[in-house]
């Protein structure tokens, strides 16, 4: 080989190898790296990353960002082989943090999600249970839009949970709870007094002095105790035969004024009879509402504020047979059915004596469901 | 010869010191304006984690500035914090588009829902004044206070969407209108029955004629 072929020869593959070795060393991120830490972003949007590990995420996302910002910057840089690929090291650190940031959402949204399922199902055992107490004590009504309120935010803690707000759900889930609590303290305001010895002990006497006066003159009373529901008849002192009976559509409460829908305690008399024709609920028998204990009531509660100032103290009273018509509903009054209205109303006259009383024992249906629903809320 | 080398000296060091890098204030300040802009169309709600990358990107510029703002003056290099705050600005753009959109979406979602609870709560009202009233039925008022609620409901639907909530007014409005369905579906039972009990009541009446 001639001599400057040679030398020709040997500066080119010089030039070659100066090539090679100065392509080598631009040093790019490993795309296998890369590849993982873009899935590992991806799965931090869709398990919200964000929401479940705010710092972590903000950590990872920082320094993801700060990478994508160096690798652009550093995309001509070229360095010896023999040193070492920052890019690499940065990568595998935005890595970790990536995996550590996954990690803390993976658990932190794990426990947030059994933690608002935990409490709904709480919430929703809690509701079932104080909706059958109040069903029991026909107390619905005092609540008023109360259980709607209850429900509705119940509906909307399922629906939050169903779509993995679970902050939502459990915020929602507290407030049904506060409402519940609520509830239940109203009603225990209302209806304490089921469960007041005194009280029961005077409704107790006022029933024993009903049935002695029926022994006494031998003849016909009605005794009505508003926690059983039931109408007794007592013929010669002895009950002859009891019903089931109806009270107004807030009964349980303790009558105050005309329209609350309350059945009204206390000592009555039959003043009229009305027989088909006369009433539209079938057949009636007229108590002497109000007596004179009911307007010093109802006076002392004008006076004191306790009622509306334009309330009127009613009247009216029945015990009454049912009407069949669709919007009918007590207001106050005692309805039986038809037939036993038929037994009720052949069995007594003008005069006779009617007693309306709470309980005739402090374990009585309304106070055993008050205690329970106070001792679960204490629970 | 000695001042024209002093002159010379001071050109040089003017001229270096003319050429050091400045902080990129402007860029800076429209990147974090762009980010505002985007938190105000939602994006922390509807694009949580593109929003999050986001505040990730300013914050990753700003350190950067913050790093090369401690190094000697003619060292700094801003480059990198500005090709940053460029991506942060082009970003957020997209982020405040996206988020107006889902939220343009999540809103005629959630006036949808509010238009078939408000539907079904009048439904509910129309059949509450049917609504019978038999021995094992609940009260009326209790029917009546329960449509009531469901009424006054419907303002708390309206004030998620004032407050541009959609979310929880689309759940809210879902809560209402199957409530109501429930609502009318309870009252339409008591109907079935007391018409099959009125029916039967007839019946007999027919065949004894006596009572």
């Amino acid at each position: 080989m001639p001599a400057p072929t040679r030398v020709f020869l040997s500066g080119c593959s010089m030039v070659i190898l100066l090539i090679g070795s100065l392509a080598a060393c631009v040093q790019t991120a490993p795309p296998e790296l890369l590849e993982a830490v873009e899935s590992l972003d991806r799965d931090l949007v869709a398990i919200q990353g964000a929401e479940f590990a705010p710092t972590e995420y903000a950590r990872f996302v920082q320094d993801w960002a700060a990478l994508k910002g160096r690798m652009l910057a550093e995309e001509d840089v070229i360095r010896w082989p023999w040193e070492p690929n920052p890019l690499a090291a940065h990568l595998q650190k935005v890595q970790e943090e990536g995996e550590q940031a996954m990690a803390v959402a993976t658990q932190r949204k794990e426990e947030e999600r059994r933690d608002a399922e935990a409490r709904l199902t709480l919430l929703d055992r809690r509701l079932r249970i104080f909706n059958s107490r109040v069903d029991e004590m026909e107390s619905r009504v005092v609540l008023g839009q109360r259980p709607i309120e209850t429900e509705l935010l119940v509906r909307q803690a399922h629906s939050f949970l169903d779509q993995g707000l679970f902050a939502r759900s459990l915020q929602a889930t507290e407030q049904a709870s506060t409402l519940i609590v609520a509830q239940t303290a109203l009603l225990t305001t209302e209806l304490k007094r089921y469960a007041d010895e005194r009280l029961v002990g005077t409704w107790r006497q006022m029933a024993r002095r009903t049935i002695a006066w029926s022994r006494t003159n031998q003849a016909t009373a009605i005794l009505v105790n508003k926690a059983d529901r039931r109408l007794t008849i007592y013929r010669n002192g002895r009950p002859v035969v009891s019903y089931q009976v109806r009270l107004g559509y807030n009964g349980i409460m303790e009558k105050r004024y005309q329209g609350d829908g309350a059945t009204p305690e206390g000592q009555y008399r039959v003043v009229k009879k009305r027989d088909r024709g006369q009433t539209q609920f079938y057949r009636a028998l007229l108590l002497d509402y109000p007596n004179a204990e009911d307007r010093r009531r109802f006076h002392k509660a004008r006076r004191t504020g306790a009622i509306p100032t334009g309330a009127f103290i009613g009247g009216q009273i029945e015990i009454h047979g049912e009407d069949g018509l669709p919007m009918s509903q007590t207001l106050g009054c005692l309805m039986l059915d038809n037939r036993q209205m038929d037994k009720l109303f052949e069995k007594v006259e003008v005069g006779a004596p009617v007693t309306i009383i709470g309980a005739l024992k402090v374990s009585n249906p309304v106070a055993l469901a008050l205690a329970d629903l106070e001792q679960f809320e204490e629970g | 010869m000695k001042r024209p080398f002093i002159c010379y000296m001071m050109v040089s060091a003017l001229t270096l010191a003319g050429g050091c890098a400045q902080p990129p204030t402007d860029k800076l300040t429209t990147a974090e304006k762009a980010v505002n802009e985007a938190r105000a169309a939602g994006a922390p709600t509807y694009l949580a984690e593109d929003f999050a990358k986001l505040e990730g990107m300013l914050t990753a510029a700003k350190r950067e500035i913050a790093e090369q703002d401690a190094k000697f003056a003619m060292l700094r290099d801003y480059d990198k914090a500005e090709q940053l705050l460029v991506t942060v600005e082009t970003d957020a753009a997209r982020v405040n588009t996206d988020a107006t959109k889902k939220k343009e979406e999540a809103k005629a979602v959630a006036l949808q829902a509010q238009q078939a609870a408000q539907e079904a709560v009048k439904a509910t009202q129309e059949l509450v004044k049917k609504a019978p009233v038999g021995k094992d039925q609940k009260p009326l008022q209790a029917i009546k206070a329960d449509a009531q609620g469901l009424i006054a409901s419907l303002s708390e639907v309206q004030t998620a969407l004032d407050a541009g909530d959609y979310r929880v007014a689309q759940i809210k409005a879902k809560a209402i209108q199957e409530k109501s369905l429930a609502v009318q579906a309870e009252i339409q039972r008591a109907m079935t029955k007391v018409g099959a009990a009125k029916g039967q009541k007839d019946k007999q009446v027919k065949k004894h004629p006596s009572q």
